[in-house]
């Protein structure tokens, strides 16, 4: 018989991994380089921010628990800085943003 | 509960497996880039679960440490060579 | 086991593409992905203290360091042969 934070936590878990799977999926499938940093923004922020959440609910104390949390504001800041110099230099060096059919018409 | 932990550190690296493709692959320097930032999150997401699976708390100080030097990686990457004309094949 | 069949499996093929890769770019991100993935070997030979000398040096440091010296590079390249 499991907790309920025990299924809780596996959820969470789960949802975090489909995250990252989504996030690795789109950096192989998206054409562009600001689509790709589209892709990697997801697998940053909320897949590691729902395992963050999920192994939050099994750890054994609350400086354990901080110090995840710390992580994953460590790793919000990180991509967000990156997303902002990447996608700044690749329009400055004059890498066109993809368009799809439609947009071309 | 900690071979759900185990499983999905499991899956996560099929995922990187998958990423590492691109790196290799990638066609201009940003692409890979990018992949190996993608390796550093899910690196510190496999550290966070694995220290969880087996008890060691230093785990964490990794992946902390971890998430902290993917910055200085990017940065050197989008401040040094990524300005200068460097088409990726030479 | 699985876990660990794969974890070899990614550590000798980003090896043996950064060695015999003739891109430098290329090489130093497979070194960065190596460093990562060693990283990730030591965690699970439940060795946390040289997983975190691994991440810091290995993958964050000199990795850092060796695409400042590739910019380096190319700079001087450019100005030997305009």
């Amino acid at each position: 018989m499991m907790g309920i934070l025990e299924v809780a936590s596996a959820l969470l878990l789960i949802i975090g991994a489909v995250f990252f799977l989504a996030g690795t999926i789109g950096l192989l499938r998206f054409p562009d380089v600001y689509t790709r940093l589209h892709a990697l923004a997801k697998a940053d922020n909320l897949g590691l921010g729902f395992t963050v959440l999920g192994l939050l609910l099994q750890a054994p104390g609350v400086a354990a628990g901080m110090k995840l949390i710390l992580v994953w504001l460590l790793a919000l800041a990180a991509s967000a800085t990156l997303s902002y110099l990447i996608a700044r230099r690749a329009l400055a060096r004059g890498i066109e943003p993809w368009k799809s059919e439609e947009d071309e018409r | 509960m900690s071979e759900l932990n185990l499983i999905l550190a499991g899956f996560l690296l099929v995922n990187l497996l998958a990423a590492l493709w691109r790196v290799a692959r990638g066609p201009t320097p940003a692409d890979r880039l990018l992949a190996a930032l993608l390796f550093g999150t899910v690196g510190v997401a496999i550290l966070l679960l694995l220290a969880f699976a087996g008890g060691e708390a230093a785990l964490v100080d990794a992946a902390l440490l971890l998430a902290l030097l993917a910055l200085i990686t990017g940065a050197a990457f989008a401040r040094r060579i990524w300005r200068e004309e460097h088409d990726g094949h030479s | 086991m699985i876990f660990d069949l794969l974890l070899v499996t990614a550590l000798l093929v980003s090896a043996v593409h950064a060695l015999s890769t003739p891109d430098l770019f290329r090489a130093v991100m497979l070194f960065i992905v190596f460093g990562l993935l060693m990283a990730l070997a030591w965690a699970r030979l439940n060795a946390p203290d040289i997983a975190l000398a691994e991440a810091a040096i290995g993958a964050g440091l000199t990795g850092a360091l060796l695409l400042d010296a590739l910019g380096h590079l190319h700079r001087k390249r450019r100005e030997r042969s305009p």
